[in-house]
This record gives C-alpha cells, structure tokens and sequence, in this order.
C-alpha cells in the first residue's frame, strides 16, 4: 500500500443548519496502518467527525480526502464504492430488526453480491469470537445492549474494510468484552495493516493501548499523545 | 446445506396489506367503469344501427298505388326485406288505443310499407324517395336517419364523459398508488440509509423496492381486475334474468376491448407503484451524501 493518507481532513467545518459550528478548522491525517483514539467530552462533536469520515454527512467548508481521492468531487457510484472499503460500528448499532444477528453480520456481504456459501463459515466463526456463536438466530430486539454491540462490530469488520471507523464501540459491554474487541480491532490492524479509528469515553482503554490519540475542544482536533514516529504528522 | 436468508426489505404485512388493498380497490373501479362504459357505448351502437336500419314508407293512395310502390321498394338496391303492412298489422299496431273490439270498418288507415335496409347499405332513404317520385307515387319515406343521428351524438357524448370519468378514476388511482407507495417507504428510510452507508449503489437499494412494489401492484391489480370481471358479470347475469330489456347490455362476450381493460390494469397498477417507489427511493437517497 502506498504512503497515501487513508483520511485527510483539510480545516473541515460543520454546522447542523444554523448556529454555531460544531467542527471548525479541524484537520487531521491517518496513515495506512495507524491506530487513532478520538476523544473528547460528550457533545464536543467526536460523532460528526466519524460522520464526516464514513460519508454520512458533507462537510460546510474545508476537504475530505479518503484513500487519496477528494470525496467532494466524487459521483454517488463512487462514494459508493469507496464506502464499501469502511466498515462503520455506529453508535447506536443501526441493526436491521427483521433480520438475524448472522444475517445482519452478513448484510456486508450481500451488498457486494456475495453468494451465501462463500461467507458461511467467515460469519459464524466471527459471531463466535464475539461471543455469540450460540446466538446466530436471534433477531435484535432478543439481544442485550453489548450483544447489539458486539453484532454491529462484527459487521464492520467481516468484509476486512481497509478502514474501520468504530463510535464508542466498547460503551455498552463490561471491561473484559471491551478488552476482547479492541483485541479483534488489533488483530485486523496488526495482521491486515487495517486503519483504525475508535471514538471513545473508555480512557482506561485508551490508556492500555498504545495508539494515536486525538482529542476534539472546541471544534478543533489537537494531538494529544502520539507516538513519537507520528508526531510530524501533525498537518500544519 | 444453505441458510435461506430474509429478504433485506421486510415484509410488512399490516402496512402492505393496506396498500394491497388500496391498489385492488381502485384496479376494480377502473376496470369495472370501463367495463361498464364499453358496454353502454357498444350497446347504444348496436341500437342506433338497429334502428338506422329500419324504414317506414307511407303511400297517399290506392292499395293498387301501394302494390306499385312495394314492387319499387323491393327492387331497390340495399333493401334486404319489404312487406306492406295490412289491415291486421294496423290493428295489432292500434289496439292500445281503440281496444279489441278492432277498427271501425269506415276509419281510413294510412297504407305503410315497413322496409329494412341491408346491413352496411348506405343511402337507401334518399334512392327510395327518389324512384318513388319518378313512377309518380306520392309517397313520404321516413328512414329514421335524422333521428338516429340525434341519438348517435347522444351517445357519443354518453361515451366520451364515460371515458372522462375511467380516466379521472384512473388518474386518481395513480396518484393514490404514489402516495401510498411513498408513505410506505418513508417508514423503511432506516435500511435505505444503512444500505446506502453500507457502500450499495443507488439502482442496488432502488431496485429492491420495485421489485417488492411490482409484484403488490400487479397482484393487487390482478385481483381488482378480477373483481371488476366477475361484478360485471353477475350484473349481466342478474339483469337477463330478470327478462329486461337486455338490447341495454351487450353478449356477456369478452371483446378485445375488454380483455385489454382487464389485463392492462394490474399492468399499470404495477408500473404505477414500481415507479412512484423508484421515484421515492431515488429522491430519498439524493438528499443523502
Ligand atoms: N443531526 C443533528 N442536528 C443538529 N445538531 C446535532 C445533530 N447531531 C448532533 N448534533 C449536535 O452536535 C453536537 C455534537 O454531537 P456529537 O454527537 O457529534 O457529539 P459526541 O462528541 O459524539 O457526543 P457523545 O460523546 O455524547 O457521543 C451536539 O451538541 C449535538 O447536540
Ligand atoms: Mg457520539
């Protein structure tokens, strides 16, 4: 992989309508491979940037590159195209309650026209990881929060996206399933040189792991602790 | 082994059912009123030329005068049949108002010829005005042509507000499978919006609710059109039944005209609502990034 940015953020603005900007001159860069904490207070606008960076939301001013290309200039196709290289764990899950934990695994995977077969065992062995390899055929309403959780991590990573962009992705579950799926984010990134972005509360995980971390104040991004090859990363 | 997976639209058998029952409910109506339109209008046609084809021609003078005019009316090109009508026919014809008792032996009665021209045969009146004058023969030919013509614009006119109202209904009916189809699919923006973000592509997401609203249009229109069919049907049967006038209604025949009323409109009900969801689903992703 080249040494292009898998995300770029020039002076990136946002505003829901208006009133005050919830992102104003943010910037920052990922580099294939890196590992990225994001934190911040609640409401300080961590959900907005993964937004932006998953291609939920346009930005109000500024650049959004991924994978080297300037998405603002990109046609619906494309961008969809480029989304299927993101696997996204949304905060609030966003699983689809008609259909089965293995079925919402697979979601993914259907999209891209994947026959059944070819991913059968893929999803039931991830499901088993995650510790729900006895709950294939539960619809969502059956499961727990951390359970709803752990089956909307699975379906971010079971394509093996490029990049996987995770908001508050261990909120829901106790400190050892926390640490058994920032296990599974770090296997990907260590093995499959998966970029990682995890928005996040848990400083005592973030603290654990020895991983970029971004803080979001007052609309900006500022570095908050980098390990020392990255630090002249820092755009300008 | 295989599992058999969901379909990622779900079935939502409440609010689909409603729908269902929206797009059968208008189908009937439109298939019924053009049923029932095309039936008046063929009725009224097969009249009008039923009585176009009738002529009645009254002869001022002897019965030896009326002998000579039957002989010219009979000889006349497009004239299938001719019979004077005689003594018997004129008291059948008057009984109503003089009773059995007959007519009275001094009453002079009109000498009638009652012509029929041949079907498809055109000008008969005016050719047999024409050699009735040149043998002499003061004659009056009454061949109905005027009078059709008033009821021919009349149910011209009855044929084209018919046509109107099934193409009223018919539009209403469209806008309504539009708006309901929309209604529907605004509740399932969620997996839209997760598809979408999930990196399927436009015409991937659109065409997962054609297809589901295709195939709800044609079965809902499909049994409309069904309905329509048998009501018609059971009208005709009820109406020849009760003995009336049944020149009101035509053969309960299936023409070409109403075979394509009852197949186009599932047809279009499925267009309608595959279109009205394609329209929606697109507009619905456009506002997305
Ligand atoms: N769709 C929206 N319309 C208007 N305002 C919004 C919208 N989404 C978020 N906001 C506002 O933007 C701000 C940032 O929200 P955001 O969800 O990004 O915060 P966050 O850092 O993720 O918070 P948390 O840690 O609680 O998840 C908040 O003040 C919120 O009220
Ligand atoms: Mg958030």
């Amino acid at each position: 992989m080249s040494d292009e940015p898998v995300l770029r953020f020039d002076r990136v603005g946002l505003s829901y309508g208006p009133g005050a900007d919830i992102l104003a001159d943010a910037s920052l860069v990922l580099r294939p491979g890196s590992m990225t904490f994001l934190t911040g207070p609640s409401g300080a606008g961590k959900s907005t940037l993964l937004k932006l960076a998953f291609l939920a939301l346009r930005p109000t001013a500024g650049r959004i590159s991924l994978f080297g290309l300037d998405t603002g200039r990109l046609k619906p196709d494309a961008l969809a195209s480029l989304r299927r290289r993101i696997g996204v764990v949304f905060q609030e899950f966003r699983l689809l309650d008609h259909l089965s934990a293995y079925e919402n695994v697979a979601l993914p995977l259907r999209v891209m026209g994947r026959p059944e077969a070819s991913y059968r065992k893929d999803v039931t062995e991830l499901l088993t990881w995650v510790g729900l390899g006895d709950r294939l055929d539960a619809r969502p309403e059956t499961l727990s929060g951390g359970e709803k959780q752990r089956v909307a991590i699975a379906r971010a990573v079971v394509v093996k996206p490029d990049l996987i962009i995770a908001d508050e992705p261990t909120g829901n579950v106790d400190e050892e399933m926390g640490e058994r799926l920032f296990r599974l984010f770090r296997e990907l990134n260590k093995r499959l040189n998966t970029t990682v972005l995890i928005a996040t509360h848990d400083m005592a995980l973030v603290r654990r792991a020895n991983a970029d971390v971004l803080r979001l104040a007052d609309g900006m991004v500022v570095r908050a602790q980098a390990p020392p090859a990255l630090q002249q990363d820092t755009p300008a | 082994m295989s599992r058999h997976l969901a379909p990622l639209l779900p079935r939502e058998d409440a609010r689909e059912a409603a729908l269902f029952f929206v797009v059968c409910a208008l189908c009937f109506l439109a298939a019924f009123s053009g049923l029932v339109s095309r039936a008046a209008y063929a009725a009224a046609g097969a009249w009008t030329s039923e009585v176009t084809g009738q002529l009645t021609i009254r002869v001022r003078g002897s019965d030896a005068d009326t002998a000579r005019a039957l002989a010219i009316v009979q000889a006349t090109p497009g004239v299938a049949a001719a019979r004077a009508l005689d003594r018997a026919d004129a008291e059948e014809l008057l009984q109503p108002w003089l009773g059995a008792g007959g007519i009275p032996a001094d009453l002079p009665l009109p000498h009638l010829i009652a012509a029929e021209a041949a079907p498809g045969a055109t000008g008969v009146g005016d050719r047999l005005t024409a050699a009735l004058q040149r043998a002499e023969l003061k004659t009056t030919v009454d061949d109905h042509v005027v009078w059709s013509a008033d009821a021919r614009r009349a149910t011209d006119t009855i044929g084209l507000i018919a046509l109107s109202a099934v193409a009223l209904l018919g539009a209403t009916g469209i806008a309504v499978i539009a708006f309901a189809t929309h209604a529907t699919l605004l509740a399932r923006r969620d997996i839209v919006e997760l598809l979408h973000l999930t990196g399927a592509k436009d015409s991937f997401i659109a065409g997962l609710f054609e297809r589901r609203f295709l195939m709800l249009g044609v079965q809902a229109g499909a049994l409309g059109a069904l309905f329509a069919f048998g009501a018609a049907a059971f009208i005709l049967f009820a109406v020849r039944q009760g003995d009336a006038q049944t020149w009101l209604l035509p053969q309960l025949s299936l023409s070409l005209a109403d075979g394509l009323i009852l197949g186009l409109s599932p047809l279009i009900a499925g267009a309608v609502s595959m279109l009205a969801a394609k329209v929606t689903v697109m507009r619905s992703l456009s506002d997305m990034v």
